[in-house]
């Protein structure tokens, strides 16, 4: 079968057990690879309502038919399972030479099952499958155990691993891999952790099954060539992601102080300017030639990977200005293994709950030390505040009561990526229809918002971009599995991925074929959903209610005096529904289920809610 | 009338400045200006005044702030 290789791993960690599975064709065709097949797989085989963090939930890692073939920016896997931040389906991508390697050692998926009865690296050589010891590492973070597999195997293997925070099941715990990527926000790390799994290494020397491997090979490289030629022109790689936090402070689109402010006079000293002169190293994943991980010295002189999402949160929204301590921030996130935005979503609500009276504790806004101390605490579970914020802002605003859920920043569970939409409706749409909680990945519209359309509005053309920039984002670079910066920073034509899938897989499609299964997709996610949480209405699709409260729109500025409003907000969402072909509640009906190929998986939702 | 232009990303390096205040004739509309600081006009960019996104031939006034940006499209 050109373009998959046609089998999964299925490795069982309580038994010590694994098997290779072979899927058909049409399943290849119909769910493509990465968050296609996790969906699919997770929703077959989880029977719902089991506990994420326990052995009954599953580990996925999946990949695509382009994964890891020299080609523009191939180098990613997909991580999933039920997320034990949300408890619907989760997920997240990340650059790791796995995506290569497992491919070569024969499998399009990896499916981890079960518990180990101690803390378990899991060694996968072609068809060699080993369970390994790592009671030496456990306890450990990322930077130190990668280095100690790295000892072990070399550094041409393709490594995931957990921190402390994945270790300690924190809910918002990542994968890690290489010495700067980090994947899986919704608490893959976390479902890592809980089945004592530390590490997974793969080493593959198999080829890559294609259709015409010596097209692929010449068409990937003069294009991977073409990309950094390309980026050169554009210099968007200059001060890469984080090139994005002056803008944002400039058009009132800043998280600040746990996105109270939208803005602030000192955003300049942690912005991409300041960023490319501290710069002392640049990273990038596998297959890229557009590399945009800048490394800093934080102010301990460690090393820290620094783009937009972490400095703005671990920054500004903690009204942190100065790059070395934001840089320490994000080493221990990355070291300890947090997810760096939901980190520091949780820090700014809970400096925002001590402020606003619903706790009391010692620490604030601006207290990088306290941020530092916090972090600890929080990925070792070690104290009750950190026992409390390892279980996400959504949880700790239960806890803490006094109305604080309204400015815990998430939406399903998952805290809201660097976007202060306290005037950007179709941002905050796409913060609300997120398929995985707040995040930015799927859909990010406030450009269009600004410029194709007026900001004010709450037209179906934001609902209708919204849905395009998901079937492209959160479908197509999330089963084809790439990344999606070529595309949308520098222009790199999408036609190009219909070619490089011809080239693997000799199918000839188009991007309509493509958006065909990204909607397949979304309808998949949203039974996942479902059957998890069969009551559930439209108000699971609303983003934080502080964005709606004129008590706390901004005094001055471009935005002084606006705010979100309810009614506006949900007939917005009505228009998404309505092209999406969802009911109101926000579940595809039986008809779009039925256009989709998803009729069967209705019918096993339907034990648990009514389809219309 | 003065007008403050702000550059971002790579524009910063790729035209020379960060930021600056430019006295430019009355009447001066955002695309003007965008011509006074050699910018591409092809480019794909975003223009706003004050916050807010500019509209073609859209008149300036004494004071305004001007940020001119690539087309970014989220991290």
């Amino acid at each position: 079968m050109n373009g998959w290789t046609g089998q999964f791993l299925r490795v069982n960690l309580t038994e010590k057990t694994f098997k290779k599975e072979s899927f058909s064709e049409d399943f290849a065709r119909k769910w493509i690879g990465g968050r296609g097949f996790a969906v699919k797989i997770l929703y077959d085989e989880l029977a719902p309502g089991i506990d994420p963090l326990g052995p009954d939930n599953k580990f996925i890692v999946a990949l695509g038919p382009i994964a890891g073939i020299p080609a523009p920016n191939t180098g990613k896997a997909v991580v999933a399972g039920k997320s034990p931040s949300t408890g619907g389906y989760g997920d997240g991508n990340l650059g790791t030479r796995v995506a290569e390697q497992l491919r070569k050692a024969g499998y399009d998926a990896l499916i981890v099952e079960g518990r180990a009865s101690g803390p378990t690296m899991l060694y996968i050589d072609d068809d060699k499958v080993e369970f390994l010891p790592a009671d030496e590492v456990w306890g450990k973070g990322t930077y130190e155990t990668n280095d100690w597999i790295y000892a072990k195997y070399g550094k041409s293997v393709g490594v995931l691993n957990i921190g402390q925070a994945g270790e300690n099941m924190v809910r918002y715990a990542v994968v890690r891999s290489l010495e700067g990527r980090a994947g899986g926000r919704t608490g893959m790390g976390a479902v890592m952790g809980s089945k004592l799994l530390k590490a997974v290494v793969v080493k593959g020397t198999k080829p890559i099954p294609q259709a015409d491997p010596a097209g692929m090979k010449k068409v990937g490289y003069d294009d991977l060539r073409e990309v950094n030629r390309i980026d050169k022109k554009t210099g968007w790689s200059i001060q890469s992601t984080n090139g994005v936090l002056a803008w944002c402070n400039e058009v009132a689109a800043l998280p600040v102080r746990n996105f109270r402010k939208t803005h602030h006079p000192d955003a300049w000293k942690v912005d991409g300017e300041r960023l490319n002169n501290a710069r002392i190293a640049t990273y990038g994943c596998p297959n890229c030639t557009m590399r945009c991980g800048i490394t800093i010295h934080d102010d301990e002189g460690r090393e820290s990977e620094l783009d937009y999402e972490n400095v703005g949160l671990l920054g500004p929204n903690l009204e942190i200005f100065d790059l070395a301590q934001l840089g320490s921030l994000n080493y221990l996130c990355d070291d300890y293994g947090i997810d760096t935005m939901s980190g520091g979503c949780v820090l700014s609500f809970y400096a925002d709950a001590i402020d606003h009276g619903a706790v009391t504790g010692d620490y604030g806004f601006n207290d990088p030390e306290g941020s530092k101390r916090l972090l600890g605490e929080i990925a070792r579970r070690d104290t009750e505040i950190g026992r409390v914020l390892a279980e996400g802002s959504m949880r700790a605003a239960r806890k803490f009561g006094h109305d604080s859920i309204d400015y815990a920043m998430q939406v399903k569970g998952l805290e809201v990526a660097a976007y202060n939409c306290k005037f950007i409706p179709g941002m905050a749409l796409a913060f609300g229809v997120s398929p995985i909680g707040a995040h930015h990945k799927e859909s990010w519209v406030i450009t269009f918002e600004l410029k194709q359309s007026v900001r004010e509005s709450y037209g179906p053309e934001k609902a209708q971009k919204v849905v395009e920039l998901q079937r492209i984002r959160g479908g197509l670079f999330e089963y084809i599995v790439a990344c999606r910066f070529p595309w949308i920073e520098n222009g790199w034509s999408l036609e190009n991925y219909p070619k490089y899938f011809k080239l693997v897989s000799g199918l000839d499609w188009t991007l309509d074929d493509f958006w065909t299964v990204s909607d397949r997709v979304y309808s998949m996610i949203k039974l996942f959903w479902l059957r998890e949480y069969p009551q559930a209405d439209r108000k699971m699709d609303y983003p934080p209610a502080v964005w709606f409260d004129p008590a706390n729109a901004d005094t001055e500025g471009p935005i002084a005096g606006r705010h979100l409003e309810y009614d506006k907000y949900d007939g917005l969402l009505q228009l998404y529904y309505d092209i999406r072909g969802y009911d109101r509640r926000g579940i595809p009906t039986k008809a779009t289920l039925e256009r989709l190929g998803t009729a069967e998986e209705g019918r096993a939702a339907e034990k648990f809610a009514k389809l219309t | 009338m003065k007008i403050t232009v702000k550059l971002i990303g790579p524009f910063v390096q790729l035209f020379g400045f960060s930021e600056k205040i430019l006295d430019v004739p009355e009447g001066t509309t955002a695309d003007d200006l965008i011509g006074l600081v050699s910018i591409d006009k092809s480019r794909p960019k975003i223009v706003t005044r004050n916050g807010r996104a500019v509209v073609p031939g859209e008149a300036l006034a004494e004071g305004d702030r001007v940020v001119i940006s690539p087309i970014y499209s989220g991290g």
